[in-house]
């Protein structure tokens, strides 16, 4: 092995011979965080473009009452797909890019700690939000409203493929969501350099953690409910349907346990770029680091517990909105604490205004407008006046313009030296501002008023006469001064690529760790890991950039060909082991081809080529599961610098174990929110109804229970002996855990076979239906899981010095065990205990 | 320089505010011109709420300004936190949680009085409200009225509505009134209303529900209860006998007579019954001025001025067959 340079320049071309980026048509095969980063980026801005022309079509439409611009249907369809792209292909996916972009930099990492899922995650947004937009060119685009609710979305009252295309295309989309949430988790808990404790990562790390979480736990009921209503469009099985026994306020329930999360993980990020902002432009330490800290996590867990206060019209008990009434304000309070410590670091520093302040100021005024107006509406009474009118409307997007857009904007203007390595321009960047601010205030402040003097929401047209025509027009005035502001900003953006000053190094004097990168970045971050044992980073010791670029700090070895970053503690920050992550991939953008495939076939009703794409997608993506570990393309060599510890495939803990339990957490959420319908249609829909005799056979069901538990109890023995150091008859118990697998799976599906559902007629059997379902497709991946366990065993990929997968493998298998046995209880002793059949 | 335009966005705040509140409160539909105790109460609650929320907004972004020009002096770290503390606690947690519970305090009894609980002494009027794409069924059960997108109330008299779907949601929603409640088939949902002087108003559905959303209006009229009690009488026994003469009797009785109901005639249920059509106020549930020139229209282009409205088009039947019928319909009224 070379003495390593400490030539910034040969350091970089070795460094750069692993990380680098392809060109051309290869570049497809990316998987570098900066590139997928700046990806979302753009195409959410091109998003946001999209969204917002359909913005200025309502706002026309609006602008005279009895005026026709568009028809009816067609109007329905803009205001439906505005606020879908708005939420789902711009604000979410644009705050996740964003924090894709910035995170390992932050955190004095190399990338993200699954690379190939990022570029995964990108093209799932890319492809579904294409096949979502296209619906408006081809006049089916979804006009149900963005909420869906149903009857009036289901086939009986909307029969055309409009619904299907924001089912469908969304649930593709939200893979990329929530894959992203559960990157981020792992990558803000084990990736971070040396020494940065949890209480040391930047403020910015703790918002995204938090909005990562969030994700992670508040999409999955969506997904869950849009999975149910296209099943119920397409398959007849009626969960939403009130003459066989399902509720449509069921719908209501589950799109707003994501709703409203939502809220806050769209807000969440910009509290954050804020937090970041602040103290850099005070040039001084934020106050109250642990206030604000305690306001975000409390901000997400209150979060889950308010969905209700977007469903007081529909006849909820009493006592119960007023709990969800008073759980709705108390968000104030976390919010506020937040504001005043901002407010504390201002008060302290002496802020320098460049254009993203100005932004911050212009956040502060509208958000806080916004928080207040939501206090009122959180009132029942008040907002049984002013629910579906354009009040809400005011509302809504003075919280979430305000919450997001102003911050995101302040934060691209921040960080523009850092994607391009040149400045914007000041003028223009006031411009852009002082327009967007006017425009955004004179469109929506009258707003207010137009829904207090009754004016209600999607409503396509308006009559004369009732005071709504002077607050609509100056609406619509409003809404296209902003739209020229938003025409400047991108005007500066694209001529400050031409036109823009370098910027020097640092340019704002930031304290945290992306400014210590080149500008722009290169692909692997840093030459040199240094170690980090203060919040501010940068402010410390701001020689840091060059010794960095000169290989002063830890993990410079490149020799070996592997990209490599640091695994440390979730806690303390110290390093543990040495992460090595796999390089560009062709993998994620075919499983995504596949992928899209599949949302379009099913989308055009061809279910055997949707099987055909599911078949193919699975192979694909257990290929990719396939070059890990100890396989050539990953790490086979396993030998580290002394003194350095081990790579992480060869420890019990790395960050694929992290990954699965994130990834079973989502998937939890979604099966409690299966559960969570159950017992809801149970006691709360009109004419529940449970058929008089049931095939469904218990004492089967409790078999396959009993031999998934003797199958877990065995792979945990196995996992044991492994953890000790040996894996004496690894391959035979393997290959019996398999075996036990099978067989559960084979009586799981003789439960269902025999049960003699008929999920088309009652609500009843077909939640049973999908249970069952679930429950089968959970341990059939178990099993094949495990079999590829066993041949990698065979093969040696898998072994004691390996033995990190069967891990791994273990917890699904402990989901499995959970999930099977809670699905016995409810549906065999519960129903007769309740007092059904 | 940089506070010039934020002082000059102090300003125009301020104006902007004042210039709607200048506006008349008025409006057929405005919530800020109750008509009734439920509506009044909240109305005042929003005024409230405004002007607390005017002066947190002004404070909150006041002192942020200030906060951002002021020229302070280096403190230790120690009284930075003590600083922080003062704002956080006095700003973060004691505002909010004061304002919370004042509101809850004050705001959340007036959600009571739109509450269907029992009401000693006094006699509550029972009014049924089924929401259809795109209108209003009406009926009174004390008196077995049955109409449609027209609401007529008495006075002085609480009301329990009693609001379902026979399709989508729809939400049943006299602003001048009070709060709406969501209409959802399989359910029925109760709010309890009153009109505290004569007029007319007007409601709307607020629950998007579809292509003609827009066009779901409710004309509401509160007359003097000895006027209700007349109205009811004069439709209780309204029943008719005769259906036009001729071809156009037989053709409303096999098409028309499918959906619609005209008591003693049809018995259609599908469509809003037809019986005291002539009384109402408007076609289409709000869309047109009811008369003679309009039912005309109405009949011929129903499609163009409310398309996808559930009635088929009518363009076989020739032009004096549906002035026949249209004639006969302007005679239905007690």
């Amino acid at each position: 092995m070379t003495q390593p340079s400490t030539d910034p320049d040969q350091l970089h071309d070795q460094f750069n011979e692993v990380w680098g980026n392809p060109r051309g048509w290869r570049a497809l095969t990316i998987v570098n965080h900066t590139s997928i980063g700046l990806r979302f980026l753009i195409t959410g801005g091109a998003f946001f473009l999209i969204g917002g022309l359909l913005a200025m079509l309502i706002r026309t439409q609006l602008a005279l009452p009895g005026y026709e611009l568009m028809e009816p249907d067609a109007y329905n369809q803009a205001f439906t797909m505005h606020g879908t792209v708005m939420m789902f292909l711009f604000a979410v996916p644009m705050m996740e890019g964003l924090a894709v972009y910035l995170i390992p930099k932050m955190l004095g990492a190399r990338d993200l700690v699954f690379p190939r899922l990022s570029a995964l995650g990108y093209y799932c947004y890319l492809f579904g939000g294409i096949i979502l937009v296209s619906s408006l060119l081809l006049d089916l685009a979804p006009k149900a409203g963005w909420f869906m609710y149903t009857p009036l979305s289901s086939a009986g009252h909307m029969p055309g493929m409009n619904n299907d295309f924001w089912l469908l295309g969304i649930t593709f989309v939200e893979i990329s969501a929530v894959s992203a949430g559960v990157e981020l988790v792992v990558s803000i808990l084990r990736t971070r350099t040396n020494g940065m404790a949890l209480h040391q990562m930047p403020l910015y790390a703790w918002y995204i953690l938090v909005m990562a979480m969030m994700i992670v736990v508040g999409f999955p009921p969506l997904i869950l409910g849009s999975i149910l209503l296209e099943l119920e469009r397409a398959g007849g099985l009626p969960f939403f349907d009130v003459a066989r026994g399902g509720d449509p306020i069921l719908w209501q329930h589950l799109f707003w346990l994501f709703g409203h999360p939502e809220v806050y993980i769209i807000f969440l990020p910009g509290a954050g770029i804020v937090s970041t902002l602040i103290p850099v432009f005070c040039q001084r330490p934020i106050i109250g680091y642990r206030w604000i800290v305690l306001g975000v996590l409390t901000i997400g867990f209150l979060s889950f517990g308010l969905w209700v206060h977007h469903m007081f019209t529909v006849g909820i008990p009493q006592l119960a909105q007023s709990f969800f009434s008073g759980a709705s304000m108390l968000v104030a309070i976390p919010t506020g604490v937040q504001i005043f410590a901002w407010l504390a670091t201002l008060w302290l520093g002496r802020p320098v205004f460049h254009v993203p302040m100005l932004w911050l100021v212009g956040f502060l005024i509208v958000f806080v407008a916004g928080g207040l107006t939501g206090v009122m509406v959180a009132l029942v009474p008040f907002d049984w006046q002013v629910h579906d009118t354009h009040f809400v409307v005011a509302h809504m997007h003075y919280v979430l313009v305000g919450g997001m857009f102003f911050p995101l904007m302040a934060g691209l203007y921040y960080w523009l030296p850092h994607f391009s390595g040149r400045m914007p321009s000041v003028r223009l960047g006031r411009w852009g501002f002082w327009l967007v601010f006017a425009g955004f205030n004179i469109t929506f402040l009258v707003m207010h008023w137009t829904g207090l003097i009754g004016m209600p929401r999607r409503v396509y047209t308006y009559d004369t006469g009732l005071g709504w025509d002077i607050p609509n027009l100056i609406s619509s005035i409003g809404s296209f001064i902003m739209a020229i502001g938003v025409a400047t900003i991108l005007l500066d953006i694209v001529l400050h690529f031409r036109f823009g000053l370098p910027a020097t190094k640092n340019p704002w004097n930031a304290d945290t760790l992306e400014w210590a990168t080149s500008l722009p970045p290169s692909a692997y971050n840093f030459v040199s890991l240094p170690d980090v044992s203060d919040r501010h980073p940068l402010w410390k010791d701001p020689d840091l950039p060059d010794s960095i670029a000169r290989g002063e700090h830890r993990l410079t070895t490149i020799d070996h060909g592997r990209r490599e970053t640091w695994g440390t503690d979730p806690l303390t920050g110290k390093v543990r082991e040495i992460i090595h992550l796999p390089g560009n991939s062709w993998l994620p953008f075919i499983a995504s081809v596949l992928l899209a495939g599949l949302c379009l076939s099913l989308l055009t009703k061809f279910y055997l080529v949707a099987l055909g794409f599911t078949v193919l997608t699975l192979i694909v993506l257990l290929r990719w599961s396939w070059e890990n570990g100890a396989h050539p393309a990953a790490a086979p060599d396993a030998k580290t610098q002394p003194g350095e510890p081990p790579l992480h495939s060869r420890t019990l803990d790395g960050p694929g174990l992290w990954g699965m339990g994130v990834t079973l957490i989502a998937n939890s959420s979604l099966f409690l929110s299966l559960l969570f319908g159950w017992f809801y249609l149970w006691t709360v829909a009109p004419h529940w109804q449970v058929p008089a005799s049931t095939d469904l056979d218990g004492s089967l069901l409790l078999a396959s229970a009993v031999v998934l538990s003797l199958g877990t109890l065995w792979m945990r023995l196995l996992v044991a002996r492994l953890r000790r150091g040996s894996h004496e008859g690894l391959f035979g118990g393997l290959s019996l855990a398999a075996l036990l697998s099978l067989a559960q799976w084979a009586l799981l599906l003789w439960v269902l076979l025999g049960a003699g559902l008929k999920p088309r007629e009652t609500t009843h059997d077909a939640v049973i239906f999908v249970m069952l379902m679930y429950a089968l497709i959970h341990c059939g991946l178990a099993t094949v899981l495990t079999v590829l366990q066993v041949l990698r065993v065979r093969i040696g990929y898998v072994g004691a010095k390996a033995p990190y997968e069967p891990v791994v493998v273990e917890q699904l298998w402990y989901y499995n065990l959970a999930v099977l046995w809670a699905i016995y209880l409810v549906l065999v002793p519960f129903p007769s205990t309740w007092g059904g059949a | 320089m940089v506070f010039q335009p934020l002082r000059a966005l102090v300003k125009w705040t301020i104006l902007a505010l004042a210039v709607p509140l200048l506006a008349a409160c008025e409006g057929a539909q405005s919530t800020l011109d109750p008509a009734g105790p439920q509506a009044r109460q909240v109305a005042l609650i929003w005024w409230w709420m405004f002007g607390v929320a005017g002066v947190v907004l002004v404070g909150v972004s006041g002192l942020w300004i200030y906060a951002s020009a002021r020229k302070p002096r280096d403190v230790g770290s120690e009284e930075a936190i003590r600083i922080n503390r003062r704002w956080v606690i006095g700003g973060g947690i004691l505002l909010p949680t004061i304002a919370i519970v004042l509101l809850l305090i004050f705001g959340l009894p007036a959600g009571r009085s739109m509450l269907p609980l029992p009401l000693p002494g006094e006699q509550v009027l029972r009014i049924e409200v089924t929401g259809h794409q795109w209108w209003w069924e009406i009926r009174y059960p004390d008196g077995q009225v049955v109409t449609a997108n027209q609401l007529v109330l008495p006075v002085g008299r609480p009301i329990d509505f009693h609001v379902t779907s026979a399709d989508v949601i729809h939400s049943f929603w006299v602003p001048r009134l009070g709060g709406k409640v969501d209409m959802i088939p399989g359910r029925t949902n109760v709010i309890r209303l009153e009109a505290a002087q004569p007029g007319r108003f007007r409601g709307q559905c607020s629950e998007f529900c579809g292509r003609q959303h827009a066009r779901m209006i409710l004309p509401v009229e509160a007359v003097d209860a000895a006027e209700f009690d007349a109205w009811i009488a004069a439709r209780r026994q309204l029943v008719f006998a005769r259906l036009p003469d001729g071809e156009a009797g037989d053709l409303f009785r096999d098409r028309c007579g499918q959906c619609h109901r005209v008591a003693g005639l049809t018995d259609g249920d599908r469509a809003p019954d037809l019986t005291d059509l002539a009384s109402r106020p408007t076609l289409g549930a709000g869309l047109l001025p009811n008369d003679g020139e309009h039912l005309r229209r109405w009949l011929r282009e129903h499609q163009e001025l409310k398309s996808g409205n559930a009635m088929p088009l009518h363009d076989d039947i020739p032009d004096a067959t549906l002035e026949r019928i249209a004639a006969w319909l302007e005679t239905l009224e007690p």
